[in-house]
């Protein structure tokens, strides 16, 4: 019984991180939701691509509410050097966390 | 200004304003899943410090200075420019060169966004008394600021002066890594080798090694280190070894 205790805290303790590491799938409702900024489809998955491959050479992926849609751009931008990010490949990456952030706001 | 100073200038600044970084390692005794950026350049030097106690004592020094190169955002390559060690045995002691090695990781799939992060790993060493191929898989999960990482790796030896000595490995690597903070984490590794010298397992050697791991990441740089203690009671290996990885963008 104390195994199965044990088991069941790991478990739920994995479980609890992983919800925390969501790195959502792009939608269209991203695309769009958005008001005032260009970031299609392509651009989104591509973001999403490069965030959850290059950022995790250094670290664990950050939860994307832990820092405003302010701070995000500035954030990625600090990174991106070491990180061997083109202009364009940073863009997509903001684009993609700003999206999922104006979603869940 | 002399010219070799204006070289030295000239080159410094080239290297600065390329520099880009592979990627910080969360262990030392196991690999990540994930490869380095297309085009990343790193220099890591690998130092490994083997003590041994009793009546094979003896304290060697492992270095492996490592070339990492991102060829794709799949594939990495890597040369280890020349690994060497110093030994001190109770009759004399010594450094030697040992090989010259190249290594190649395939990543296949996404430790974040698919269920369990999978690359394959080739190296061969080379030296004049060394031949050694070596095969790993690569496995690993995140989940959030946990990295859990598994390989499973063999090995095919042959040493001596006519390379006459033949010697197979099995091993298994499981670590935890848990992020504390951007900059630094910490955790454990497990290292459980299955040894067969000549390929037979009539000696039944196996050693079990277990110890912690921190790792501190700042800019271009980063450092790691394990200290692993055997917890069997294995003569001719080391009763407690610490590695420290030292990685910067190039």
């Amino acid at each position: 019984m104390k195994k199965v205790s044990i088991f069941v805290v790991l478990a739920c303790l994995l479980v609890s991180c992983e919800s925390t590491n969501y790195v959502p799938p792009v939608t269209s409702q991203m695309a769009t939701a958005r008001k005032g900024q260009h970031a299609g489809l392509p651009m989104l998955r591509e973001g999403r691509t490069l965030f959850v491959h290059r950022c995790i050479e250094c670290h664990t992926l950050p939860v994307l509410w832990r820092y405003s849609t302010e701070d995000w751009p500035g954030i990625v931008d600090s990174m991106s050097h070491r990180a061997s990010l083109k202009p364009a490949e940073r863009e997509a990456i903001v684009a993609y966390i700003l999206a999922v952030r104006t979603r869940e706001d | 200004m002399k010219p070799a100073l204006r070289v030295g200038i000239f080159v410094a600044a080239i290297l600065s304003a390329l520099s880009s970084f592979g990627g910080a390692r969360h262990f030392t005794f196991l690999y990540e899943a994930n490869t380095s950026a297309p085009g990343s350049l790193e220099l890591e030097n690998w130092v490994t410090w083997r003590h041994a106690t009793g009546p094979g004592r003896f304290d060697q020094v492992d270095f492996r200075h490592e070339l990492e190169y991102g060829v794709t955002d799949k594939l990495q390559a890597s040369i280890y420019l020349a690994d060497w060690f110093y030994k001190s045995v109770p009759e004399h002691s010594g450094s030697t060169y040992s090989d010259t090695a190249i290594e190649l990781i395939y990543n296949l799939t996404n430790p974040v966004v698919d269920p369990v992060g999978v690359s394959i790993y080739g190296e061969l060493r080379a030296g004049d008394r060394l031949i050694e191929l070596e095969s790993k898989l690569i496995t690993q999960k995140n989940f959030g600021p946990l990295i859990l990482a598994y390989n499973a790796t063999l090995e095919s030896v042959w040493e001596g002066r006519d390379l006459d000595e033949r010697e197979g490995e099995f091993s298994q690597a499981l670590g935890a890594s848990y992020e504390i903070s951007p900059r630094i984490s910490a955790g454990i590794e497990l290292l459980h080798e299955f040894v067969f010298p000549e390929w037979r397992d009539t000696e039944k050697i196996r050693n079990f090694f277990v110890g912690p791991n921190v790792t501190y990441r700042r800019g271009n740089w980063f450092v790691t280190i394990t200290a692993l203690a055997q917890a069997t009671d294995t003569q001719d290996e080391p009763d407690f070894q610490l590695r420290t990885i030292f990685g910067m963008g190039l």
